[in-house]
């Protein structure tokens, strides 16, 4: 090895350069540019934070709509859709409403969640939110696994404007889910 | 009896004094190496620990000294306990010829003190040279103590770069002693006085500059520093030869390698770069009719040129990835210790043809 490179001819330039130590100059005259110019590209993470992009995408939430009532209609697609399986929905009907169905119970594991997005894309009614918040670091991992109650939490802290009705926001429209309280009921 | 108690006494007051300003040095090297090394990339360096992180070194200290000290199960008890020790002392005992002042000297009942270098012995540079070698053990006992591969293997690296690496520091040297006619450090930095020409770097008959370039080389080798941290090569052998060691006697050997790379910058300062010279005649303090604070200017000097050294290590790690095994050596036979030699040839002719 040491002899190929021996018998490898040099130009005198290139041989200058090797006994010179051209390279590691050239190296460390970058380095002390940097010093000299000194912007620090680093933020003070806990003291300072830097600005979110708007499509960020952070902690998932349930959201609900003006009047305080839940937006989920219990239709499953959100768990369709989650390619980590992070969601659980158990649907039933709204005691009394048998057109109307709402999620009994809501689990979503945060620890598999890879905040894709594309609950908040399948669902019909836009119950679901992602938040901006992404310091949901824990002591136990238990923690992470949410109830409807939890995410509900968070949807009202990150979501304070909320939506009206879908039904008063349309009025023309008719919607599926909804109590149609103008129409009488069809009698039985 | 009590000319031996004033000796004792002075002789402990200059170690206290100079361990101190050492162990002051190395607390500010740790801060200042993250500082530059952030510096230079764009980052920070440590910010938390008091204003701008200055208080970082006392936090590293006290962590250091309350973690747990671990004893691996296979380890060799007494060598393990002693290597740290071995490789502290002879990082510090080097200081003892260092001038770091003029060369004045006044009495105290009957014995003359010389207040800026706590031992004037006349042979000073084979003095550090040899206790510089004697830390290599510290390094490699260690490694083979830990019972670890990656230790072992860090301390084997070690015991080959420092024969190889020592060799040329102890022939680059070889030039200044030509020159100086003397091995003690005093001698040879009352020797480099009057303007910066006359510091061996540039000297008259024969300029001591590959000789310098030799020295720099190999004092990064020696000291175990980027790009030659083969020892504790991080990405390759976890931290090297103190892989197995943690709390206060992993503290000894970061305390040993920032002494040494102290050392081995005042030692540069004092052979090549005229020491606590500065580079006018003379002083301005004592132009200015103060010439018993002269002293003061001439330690800054000293100053100056040890630390623009201790800038060059954290620059050089801040710029240069390590070298492969091979290429260490290579360039260590192949390179260095020829022109070590050539250069001890030609200052020989130019001292024998001046004289």
């Amino acid at each position: 090895m040491a002899s190929t490179s021996s018998t490898k001819h040099l130009s005198f330039s290139q041989w200058f350069k090797t006994i010179t130590f051209y390279e590691l100059l050239v190296g460390m005259k970058a380095t002390l540019s940097h010093l000299l110019n000194y912007r620090p590209i680093t933020l003070q993470y806990p003291h300072e934070k830097r600005t979110l992009p708007d499509n960020y995408r952070g902690m998932l939430a349930l959201l609900r709509y003006d009047d305080g009532t839940e937006k989920c209609v219990g239709c499953d697609l959100c768990e369709a859709a989650c390619p980590s399986r992070v969601i659980r929905v158990v649907s039933a009907e709204v005691p009394g409403e048998p057109t109307k169905r709402y999620s009994k119970e809501y689990y979503m594991d945060m620890t598999r969640c890879l905040f894709c997005g594309m609950c908040v894309d399948a669902c019909p009614v836009d119950a679901l939110g992602m938040t901006r918040e992404f310091e949901w670091a824990v002591f136990d991992k238990r923690q992470l696994h949410l109830n409807k109650q939890q995410l509900l939490a968070i949807g009202d802290r990150s979501f304070p404007i909320r939506e009206k009705r879908l039904e008063l926001q349309h009025p023309n429209v008719a919607f599926f889910n909804v109590a149609f309280k103008h129409v009488p009921p069809k009698p039985n | 009896m009590t000319e031996l108690g004033l000796r004792l006494a002075i002789s402990l007051t200059q170690i206290g004094a100079i361990m101190g300003i050492v162990i002051v040095t190395v607390l500010l090297l740790t801060l200042a190496e993250r500082k530059v090394l952030g510096w230079m990339q764009d980052r920070m360096g440590p910010m938390e620990v008091g204003p701008y992180g200055i208080l970082q070194p006392f936090a590293d200290a006290i962590k250091l000294f309350f973690k747990e000290d671990i004893i691996p199960a296979g380890a060799n008890k007494l060598l393990f306990t002693m290597a740290p020790i071995i490789c502290l002392i002879p990082a510090f005992i080097g200081f003892a010829v260092i001038p770091w002042g003029p060369n004045w000297t006044f009495e105290i009942g009957g014995i003359t003190v010389k207040p800026f270098v706590i031992s004037d012995i006349n042979i000073g540079i084979l003095y550090i040279l040899a206790f510089a070698s004697l830390g290599a053990y510290g390094i490699i006992i260690g490694g083979w103590a830990s019972n670890s591969k990656y230790s072992l293997l860090g301390g084997l690296r070690s015991a080959a770069q420092i024969i190889s690496y020592e060799l040329n520091v102890g022939l680059s040297i070889i030039g200044v002693v030509i020159l100086a006619g003397s091995l003690s450090l005093v001698t040879i930095t009352d020797a480099q006085q009057g303007w910066f020409w006359n510091w061996y770097l540039f000297a008259f008959p024969a300029p001591q500059i590959f000789a310098f370039g030799v020295y720099v080389i190999s004092a990064v080798a020696e000291t175990n520093r980027v790009p030659f941290d083969l020892p504790e090569a991080e990405s390759e052998l976890v931290a090297g030869f103190f892989t197995e060691y943690s709390g206060l006697r992993f503290a000894f050997f970061f305390l040993a390698e920032y002494a040494n790379m102290v050392l081995v910058s005042c030692v540069a300062a004092a052979l090549f770069l005229g020491g606590w010279n500065a580079p006018y005649p003379g002083t301005i303090l004592e132009l200015l009719g103060l010439p018993s604070l002269a002293w003061i200017e001439n330690t800054m000097w000293f100053a100056v040129k040890t630390y623009s050294f201790l800038f060059l290590f954290f620059w050089l790690r801040a710029t240069l990835p390590r070298l492969r095994y091979d290429q260490l050596m290579r360039f260590g036979w192949k390179v260095l210790l020829p022109i070590a030699l050539a250069n001890i040839v030609v200052t020989s002719i130019a001292v024998f043809v001046t004289q």
